[in-house]
């Protein structure tokens, strides 16, 4: 039994207000990420006792384990799941690779303008037709979100380590079993 | 005669059947017995009978036709273009097959020239009708032909990596050379394609200035400026496409591309959000947050299922009536009635020793049997009695009443005294 020191946990009421609105703590956030990681199990504790399952992913982040979500939240879910396979998708077209390239590079507006044309046919599907909606559907959201961070006055994004749930995902969309879905 | 609507039904119910075949043969031919088979795999609670039926169906609308000399069937050739335009699984053509197209209509306008000048109009209204039909068909072969290479790249992206790379991308090379090569040649900005529309436009725009002044058949007009309309869409759309192509095939060319697991796997599931829909695809397997609104609703899906079970197992406590033999006898206060109160205090000869006592004392002495809190009772209805003259002391006093102290101004019964608010016969 774990037993809870609340006065040990300095940044409880910042580090409950992020994950509680589906924000990943990353290590970007300093403060809040240090004590997570001293005082996990405790914050574990408090959280499950307040319905929470709190996950630390070894990739360096914490987030809250959520199996459902409302309809929106799955759209803009979908939104950036798209945004981040077809820019895996652009950088292996330059010769980069994708891996080291997806956190190393930063995203401007020329970026997105050029993914959301190359990729009109996927995009469209989400209404998104121009680099300015991109930015502000996707990476403005992505931002709250902890899975990025904006640079020089949200000009530049830079994406960060929990975008691996992304490709968790990726590698889990398996074309045999989505068939064998659709029949049933 | 085949009825549109009845083809159209039949396609519908056995939809999974025609995208098996055509997934399973390509365009290739194949026995009954496979189409039977087919039948029971993907409707496996259908009788001998009703297979039959439904192969059956089949036959007789046409949708699969005999091959010439033989027991063998295919995919009627309409229907197969059909379906492959809906499965977006067309294979690429060749640059030659638009070429001749595009000489038929170099040929068409001259010989539409003639007929303006012959003021021939039958022949007018034909060669345009002609013409049309050539240049819907020159933009369905671009569109094909983007859709095949868009197919051959993914493909040539995704494959595993057993295959050596100059094997994989054996089929965008070749794409290169056979299409986007000869096309971007032809359409290019002073290639022969450019040479023949401009052509055929200005020879448009004259005859349409020709017809208009003699003022004749305005159908015709209409007909002609339409097909220049569609001419000069066509030229955009070709080289939308062919730019759209060159740009997706040009990165596999130059195989530069890195072939992580995690890039082959990101453009499997790019094509598949293509032609699926990604809210099919990713419905499954995206992440998902915690959201605010999620704290304000009533419940998560599991809670409330948690709910309804609980619901399910309510059983009733069964009520319990009180035992009525085991339930105390009612007791009623053994209060004394008020009027006998009342009449000790009211004015009586030979009663004048009861007169000018405080009414607390009285009551305490002739009932001492009585608790506190009624003889308070049966003093505070004293008091309140209007037939009786009472008085206040001013004094505060404390008493002791059925073994309970009380601090309080006591009445006095003042029916009888001159001498009213003396405290001496205490």
């Amino acid at each position: 039994m774990t037993t809870i020191d609340l006065t040990q946990l300095t940044q409880l009421h910042y580090i409950n207000k992020k994950l509680v609105s589906g924000y990943h703590i990353s290590e970007q956030d300093n403060l809040a990420w240090q004590e997570l990681d001293q005082q996990q199990a405790q914050y574990a504790a408090l959280f499950s006792a307040l319905g929470h399952t709190l996950v630390h992913d070894a990739r360096g982040f914490f987030h809250f384990a959520t199996d459902e979500g409302t309809a929106n939240m799955g759209k803009i879910s979908r939104a950036i799941a798209l945004f981040i396979y077809t820019l895996i998708e652009h950088y292996a077209n330059q010769g980069q690779d994708p891996m080291r390239a997806l956190f190393d590079k930063d995203v401007d507006l020329e970026l997105c303008q050029e993914l959301v044309l190359h990729n009109k046919v996927l995009y469209d599907q989400l209404e998104i037709f121009s680099g300015t909606d991109l930015r502000k559907d996707v990476l403005m959201r992505m931002v709250r979100l902890g899975m990025a961070k904006a640079k020089d006055k949200e000009s530049v994004f830079r994406l960060l380590a929990p975008i691996h749930r992304y490709l968790d995902a990726l590698l889990e969309v398996n074309e045999d079993a989505l068939e064998s879905a659709e029949e049933l | 005669m085949i009825i549109a609507k009845r083809v159209l039904n039949t396609l519908t119910e056995l939809w999974p059947v025609l995208e098996t075949l055509m997934k399973r043969f390509k365009m290739g031919d194949f026995s009954i017995k496979e189409v039977q088979s087919i039948i029971k795999q993907h409707f496996p609670h259908y009788s001998g009978a009703q297979i039959y039926k439904e192969t059956n169906r089949l036959l007789s609308q046409d949708i699969l036709v005999p091959l010439a000399k033989s027991s063998q069937l295919e995919i009627n050739r309409a229907v197969s273009d059909f379906a492959a335009y809906l499965l977006q699984d067309e294979s690429l053509g060749v640059a030659a097959e638009i070429h001749v197209l595009v000489e038929d209509l170099e040929r068409l306008s001259t010989k539409l020239s003639k007929a303006v000048s012959d003021d021939d109009y039958a022949d007018i209204s034909r060669y345009t009708r002609i013409m049309d039909e050539r240049v819907r068909k020159i933009v369905k072969l671009y569109k094909h032909n983007e859709n095949a290479i868009y197919n051959l790249v993914e493909q040539a992206k995704a494959n595993g990596s057993s295959m050596s790379l100059s094997k994989r991308y054996k089929a965008v090379i070749e794409a290169f050379d056979e299409y986007i090569e000869p096309m971007l040649e032809m359409l290019d900005i002073s290639g022969a394609f450019q040479i023949c529309f401009d052509a055929i436009e200005l020879g448009l725009t004259e005859h349409l200035l020709h017809l208009k002044q003699s003022g004749r058949d305005t159908n015709t007009i209409r007909m002609l400026e339409q097909l220049r309309t569609r001419i000069l869409d066509m030229h955009h759309i070709g080289r939308e496409s062919l730019r759209q192509s060159a740009d997706i095939l040009m990165p596999l060319r130059e195989e530069l591309r890195q072939n992580t697991l995690v890039t082959r796997q990101a453009a499997k599931v790019l094509g598949l959000i293509r032609k699926r829909g990604l809210d099919n695809v990713m419905s499954a397997h995206q992440p998902f947050f915690a959201s605010e609104p999620m704290h304000h609703q009533l419940g998560s899906n599991a809670q409330l299922v948690a709910y309804m079970a609980g619901l399910s197992e309510f059983e009733e406590h069964d009520f319990e009536m009180p035992d009525a033999s085991a339930a105390e006898p009612y007791r009623a206060p053994n209060i004394p009635s008020f009027r006998d109160v009342r009449a000790l205090f009211k004015p009586a000869k030979g009663n004048s020793k009861a007169r000018r006592q405080q009414l607390i004392d009285v009551l305490d002495t002739h009932y001492p049997e009585l608790e506190s809190d009624e003889l308070l009772y049966l003093y505070q209805k004293l008091i309140n009695d209007p037939s009786l003259t009472l008085s206040q002391s001013e004094q505060l006093e404390t008493k002791t009443i059925a073994g309970k102290r009380f601090a309080l101004y006591p009445f006095i019964d003042a029916s009888d005294a001159t001498t009213t608010k003396s405290s001496e016969e205490l």
